[in-house]
């Protein structure tokens, strides 16, 4: 089936098709979710990404052998992906606790060139810098509603916390964030105030 | 000196950030994406070897249905047959009364003499008259 007729098919039917042994299927899910994989776990990860590729590609793996047993209704394929990479993320992070944030690999610098481009990345990095400073738990909500964009009854289910925690953590992330990135107005193109 | 005082961003310049972080998130390398359809293409193939004879199994191990218990009790499919053949040539039988049916059973059958109760049922009146 040609990848281009998929994109109306959702992300269940697309994984209950792969379990039933839909090569396409799981090519079309491949090129969707692997995007917003890999970005969740190198944000997650302070901007790794050698780790975010291995998270990406370990949940992944964990998705394709849950497709034979997936039930239709009871979790949304996504949620059920932050989940399992945010799992991973934070035994990483455990892991690495005590790796100072300097041994971090910086972001890789791929393309770029426009003005609008660069400035693009410079309020990227600048706002994972503040990002990798947060509570894990805050960086982890914050990423989710307002990168990710998810809602924050999803992000319950992938925290495993209520929603009213969710929004707690959220607004104690923004407001961290605010004050850190206060002093670099002018390095992030607004006006120094 | 008075150092300048350092407003926190508000919720527009954060968004601002957050839209560039969208933006600008990382691309999967094709090498990655090989990786994992190369996982699918693995998994697929095992559920393939699996399946079978498990199916297999599942077959073996089925519990038959109801028709299938009531064909076993009669002796499947071919008795099954036979009994239909039999139910409806009774019915056509019955239905058409041929010539040759008469002759056999006598005329009983088409016999325009009726029969009433007592032909069927042994009378009790002389004891009753008795007693």
């Amino acid at each position: 089936m040609a990848l281009d007729a998929l994109t109306d098919v959702s992300d269940e039917a697309l994984l209950i098709a792969f379990g039933n042994g839909d090569a396409g299927a799981a090519r079309a899910l491949t090129l969707r979710l692997t995007p917003r994989v890999l970005g969740f776990a190198s944000r997650m990860l302070g901007g790794d990404r050698a780790e975010a590729e291995d998270v990406a590609q370990e949940a992944m793996l964990r998705l394709w052998k849950v497709a034979g047993e997936w039930r239709q209704g009871e979790a949304k394929v996504t949620t059920w992906l932050y989940r399992v990479v945010s799992n991973l993320c934070t035994d990483r992070l455990r892991k690495a606790r005590g790796v100072g944030i300097d041994q971090i690999p910086e972001p890789e610098d791929d393309a770029a060139s426009a003005e609008t481009g660069l400035q693009d990345k410079a309020r990227a990095a600048a706002l994972q810098g503040a990002l990798d400073e947060l509570p894990e738990r805050q960086r982890q909500a914050v990423i989710l509603r307002h990168i990710e964009g998810m809602a924050n009854p999803d992000i319950a289910v992938v925290m495993d916390i209520g929603v009213e925690a969710v929004e707690s953590l959220t607004a104690r992330g923004k407001r961290a964030l605010a004050a850190k990135l206060a002093g670099r107005r002018v390095e992030l193109g607004y006006e120094d105030g | 000196m008075k150092m300048a005082e350092k407003r926190p961003l508000d919720d527009t310049e954060l968004d601002g950030l957050f839209a560039a972080a969208r933006s600008t998130g990382p691309e999967p390398s094709g090498d990655l994406l090989a990786r994992i359809m190369g996982d699918a293409d693995a998994k697929t193939a095992a559920v393939t070897r699996v399946s079978r004879p498990e199916a297999g199994r599942d077959v073996v191990r089925a519990r038959p249905g109801l028709l299938a218990t009531l064909l076993g009790l009669i002796g499947g499919w071919p008795a099954a047959a036979g009994l239909m053949t039999a139910t409806v040539a009774g019915l056509a039988i019955g239905l058409a009364t041929p010539d040759t049916l008469d002759d056999l059973t006598g005329g009983v059958l088409t016999s325009v003499t009726g029969y009433e109760l007592e032909d069927f049922m042994p009378s009790y009146g002389d004891l009753l008259e008795e007693g």
